[in-house]
């Protein structure tokens, strides 16, 4: 049941995420491409960060 | 009864919805920060009492900005006229309350005497003003304040600022807000406190409730005595929301109980105010601080909605051209606005009340001076 | 007709312009780092690195010295409204106080109900949970920015509403073409984007102080990264979000975009549209209305402002000069509306209906107008009433001109800087390279200039108009004695000086005194009592 739920729960969100492209899309292309962009600036912050510890370990393993 | 009508209503209503959340969740704060600096005799002490109210505080306040923003937009001209004709009280208000964030932020950031001396008198400070200017609004409203408009909507003021601030029954009003909110703030002190500010609190708060109830006693037989005011002509409650070229008011000593009189079960009102404020003296000398919290709301339910049902519909009448005076009639926005205004408040606010007790939850139990030493994120 | 008295006017103009640039120190701040630190929280839960969290309490604190500021700051605009442009509040609040109603219900509640859970909660709630708060703080104050830029999207463009002449003021009819508004959509995402700019490079110029100094270096180098990644897309952003900004401008505000391009003249004036110059340099002149001195690009001003090679933008001379039928119009316009006002005829309706699109322009005549009544304009003096009039219909040229260079030059300045900071953090080169720490450090206060020098374009390229096209600056005030205003200038004065000496106090001091807390160091077996909760 749970994993109904979790599959169920997804495909709203999914649904959601495909209305919000089409009508933001539609009426607010910059607020659409505000909520885009804002996740894609985080998410690659987000992502250096990770490749700082990677980049460190593997430093400490070279040394 | 027509749509714009009963939009028109329940707005006024939100009005005293929002002027009495406005009153309970910030009137809290502020009446922890007026006792502040006698609640907490030391430094320790203090940082307790700050720390009670201390992540409720922003969202607290954010009442207040509502209530601006609300009655901006649903009621346009009565926000333009009421915030420009208290000018020099207005400014004194806002220089009040935005003393108070940066006090909250600051204060403990810096461990010397004087520094967080100077903050806790600003906490005093922007905790009394604004109660006493809050409750001297309502009390220099209810007696008529001269303002008139020009054709094109332009308004000018006909009273000097003096005039509302050296006014006996304002003060009155003034006092009784500011002890009303030193009521609320000491049961909230009492609810999250430990001794000794638990027994200061409790005193303040049964001080406050019993001199509250004595002075809306008081100020409920003045009403009787005061110039209200009356249409004297036929009023279409689906006007155009314009003071332009509204029906013809007159002044009338002792009109303000003209609605008690037509509807006697108004009295509830009044009764419930007085309740809530010896109901809560009773439970804050009974220690129990929940209860006696919510009959401060209660309290100011009663005091507020009062106040509005002894003036309805006038929410603003003009002393010097009483036909422009501002009622829930004449005084709001466009029947769309105040649709869209309500599906927003409907939509959020349950979420808002759910947020807010999510966090009061979170964030329950005692504060314990040993807690706030060693939190980094406190205040 | 007696209008306010034009000294009440500059100084109300006056103590909005400084409490609205203060308040704008601290916004574009919040705005940028609370994304910034959800950035670094995130890391945090999914690496569970302490490092991280320390980063997120580091810079939280930092946060929340201004976004106190802010949020008090904050109230006196909303106030303002009211306590100084009681004609404006009147005529607009129908539909510009609903976007600030809907902030406080939607965006306003939420951040500051989360912010306290964000600083209180870190003992009480799941990791998760507490990410979760952080990403509402953040999410919150953006959407706040978005409905206040939303009623100024109104204030630029007014779309949304139409007037009514029973009630005299403008009616709300259309919450769509309010919200999706390209103005207030393409401002907001502007704004919204130089504020993460503001943020990334406060991070990472005080992180470049810390790696200079070889302080907290595993805090400064991750920190300096994030920032230093966060910055370079964002500051790209908003180059391109300005470029959007401009073109509607040249389509809905050309007296704006004409002040902005120091173009008094036709850009075909001297050859054709498509070779007109960009100026690079100009010293704009109002009083002669030319300008002194001028270096500029050929061939770049016309396809920049309106994206084609042969579309004429038009000067702002020629603006002046095509509005004396809009001043006439407007004059018929007001005098049919007082008429209309007593008489309720609808024959005054229909006048006025005739020229309601020029009513604007009416109210700017009335400072011209015998005793500044429009009724005593006769056809003898209606012609100079007009002549003087059309030179007020455009914005000061040098301050709208300058103030917009400072912010473009700025807004590539940044691009610059952090794409060299991502460029040598990913190669982790910096301290090779310590010119690059310097700049990021001396170029913390640079973003707000810029956003300062923004704010000042898009308002003081808004005159004469307080709702462009409707509603004069001079109009819309509120009628109080002088000496209201000089006590509550004073007061600010006072009030908002202290306020930000003791700020930049506290951020020296705590940014110098670097992530350890100020009181001891809260035990780490706090750690394992978070994981364990994280796994209920």
């Amino acid at each position: 049941m749970g994993k109904y739920a979790k599959i169920f729960s997804l495909a709203v969100v999914l649904g959601l995420a495909i209305f919000l492209a089409v009508v933001a899309g539609d009426y607010g292309p910059w607020y659409f491409a505000w909520l885009v962009g804002t996740t894609m600036i985080v998410l690659i912050a987000a992502a250096g960060a990770v490749l700082f510890d990677t980049q460190e370990e593997r430093g400490e393993r070279e040394i | 009864m027509e749509l714009f009508v009963a939009l028109k209503l329940i707005w006024t209503l939100l009005l005293g919805v929002l002027l009495s959340g406005l009153a309970i969740m910030v009137g809290m704060d502020m009446g922890v920060g007026t006792l502040l600096r006698f609640v907490g005799k030391n430094d320790a002490e203090r940082r307790v009492a700050l720390n009670i109210i201390g992540p409720h505080w922003d969202g607290n306040q954010v009442w207040f900005i509502l209530g601006g923003g609300a009655i901006f937009a649903a009621f346009p001209t009565l926000y333009a006229t009421s915030f420009s004709v208290f000018y020099v009280v207005m400014i004194l208000l806002l220089f009040s309350m935005i003393m108070r964030p940066v006090a909250f932020e600051y204060r403990s950031k810096v461990d010397a005497k004087k520094w967080r001396g100077a903050w806790d008198w600003a906490f005093l400070i922007s905790g009394a003003l604004p109660m006493i200017i809050y409750g001297a609004a309502f009390g220099n409203v209810m007696q008529g304040v001269g303002f008139h408009y020009t054709w094109t909507g332009q308004f000018f003021q006909d009273e000097s600022f003096l005039s509302y601030l050296l006014n006996p029954f304002a003060i009155l009003c003034g006092v009784l807000s500011l002890s009303l909110s030193i009521y609320q703030g000491g049961t909230m002190l009492m609810l999250r406190g430990e001794e000794p500010i638990y027994a200061r609190a409790r005193g303040f708060a049964i001080g406050g409730a019993l001199v509250a109830a004595v002075l809306f006693i008081i100020g409920g037989m003045w009403v009787a005595h005061i110039n209200g005011y009356v249409f004297t002509s036929p009023v279409d409650p689906g006007m155009a929301p314009t003071p332009l070229n509204g029906p013809g008011v007159a002044v009338q000593q002792g009109a303000w109980m003209n609605n008690y009189h037509a509807q006697p079960l108004l009295w509830v009102l009044p009764v419930l105010g007085v309740l809530g404020m010896l109901g809560g003296a009773a439970m804050a000398a009974a220690r129990k601080p929940v209860l006696g919290w919510w009959l401060g709301a209660l309290a100011w339910i009663g005091v507020i909605f009062t106040t509005g049902a002894s003036m309805f519909p006038f929410l603003m009448p003009s002393s010097t051209m009483p036909s422009q005076s501002l009622t829930a009639w004449n005084a709001t926005g466009s029947q769309y606005n105040l649709g869209w205004m309500l599906f927003f408040a409907l939509v959020f606010t349950p979420i808002i009340i759910a947020y807010t007790s999510w966090c009061f939850y979170v964030m329950r139990g005692k504060v314990k001076a040993a807690d706030v030493a060693k939190n980094t994120h406190g205040y | 007709m007696n209008l306010i008295d034009p000294t009440v006017v500059d100084l109300s103009r006056l103590q909005f312009a400084l409490t609205a640039l203060y308040h704008f120190l601290f916004v574009p701040l919040t705005l940028g780092m609370t994304f910034l630190i959800a950035a670094m929280e995130t890391v945090y839960v999914i690496t569970g690195k302490p490092v991280y969290k320390e980063m997120t309490q580091f810079w939280g604190k930092l946060f929340g010295i201004n976004f106190a500021i802010g949020v008090a700051t904050g109230l006196t605009m909303e106030f303002e409204f009211g306590t100084n442009w009681s004609m404006y509040s009147h005529f607009v609040g129908d539909v510009f106080g609903t976007p600030l109603a809907i902030e406080g219900l939607m965006a306003f509640f939420m951040e500051s109900t989360f912010v306290g859970l964000m600083f209180f909660g870190w003992d009480r709630l799941s990791r998760p949970a507490h990410l979760a708060v952080t990403y509402l703080v953040a999410l919150g104050s953006n959407l706040s920015a978005l409905w206040i830029l939303i009623a100024n999207g109104f204030m630029q463009n007014p779309q949304g509403a139409s007037f009514d002449p029973v009630t005299m003021r403008m009616q709300f009819n259309s919450f769509l073409n309010l919200v999706f508004s390209p103005d207030a959509q393409a401002k907001f995402v502007h704004t919204s984007i130089a504020g993460f700019v503001t943020g990334a490079l406060f991070v990472m110029g005080i992180s470049a102080f810390y790696l200079l100094r070889k302080q907290h270096v595993a805090l400064a180098g991750r920190s300096f990264r994030m920032a230093a990644l966060f910055g370079v897309i964002s500051s790209m952003a908003v180059v391109t979000l300005g470029d959007a900004l401009g073109r509607l401008d040249y389509l809905v505000q050309p007296t704006k975009i004409a002040a902005i391009e120091g173009l008094w003249q036709d850009s075909n004036a001297h050859s054709s549209a498509a070779a007109a110059p960009w100026l690079l340099f100009a010293l704009p002149n109002d009083a002669t209305q030319k300008n002194d001195f001028e270096i500029g690009i050929p061939y770049v001003l016309t396809p920049l402002v309106t994206h084609s090679m042969d579309k004429v933008i038009p000067g702002l001379i020629t603006q002046e000069n095509q509005a004396g039928p809009r001043i006439e119009n407007g004059i018929k316009a007001l005098n049919a509306l007082e008429a209309y006002g007593q008489t309720h005829d609808a024959a005054d309706l229909a006048a006025f209906k005739a020229n309601e699109d020029d009513m604007g322009y009416g109210f700017l005549a009335q400072r011209y107008a015998p005793d500044q009544n429009l009724n005593q304009i006769t056809p003898a003096n209606q012609g100079a009433v007009i002549a003087k009039t059309e030179k007020d219909i455009i914005p000061n040229v040098f301050v709208t001109f300058w103030s917009f260079r400072i912010m473009m030059f700025l807004g590539f300045y940044f691009v610059a800087l952090f794409a060299f900071a991502s460029y040598f953090s990913l190669r982790n080169e910096l301290q090779k390279h310590k010119w690059l720490l310097w700049a990021s450090m001396w170029s913390i206060p640079l973003p707000i200039l810029a956003c300062e020098f923004g704010w000042i374009t898009a308002e003081a390229g808004r005159q004469p108009w307080s709702v462009y096209g409707w509603l004069p600056t001079f109009q819309a005030a509120s009628s109080h004695p002088v000496g209201y205003m000089v006590f509550s200038l004073i007061g600010f004065a006072v009030l908002y000086s202290t306020f930000i000496a003791a700020e930049l106090y506290l951020m020296f001091k705590f940014a110098r005194l670097g992530p350890q807390p100020h009181h001891e160091v809260p035990d780490e077996g706090a750690t394992p009592m978070f994981a364990a909760r994280a796994a209920e």
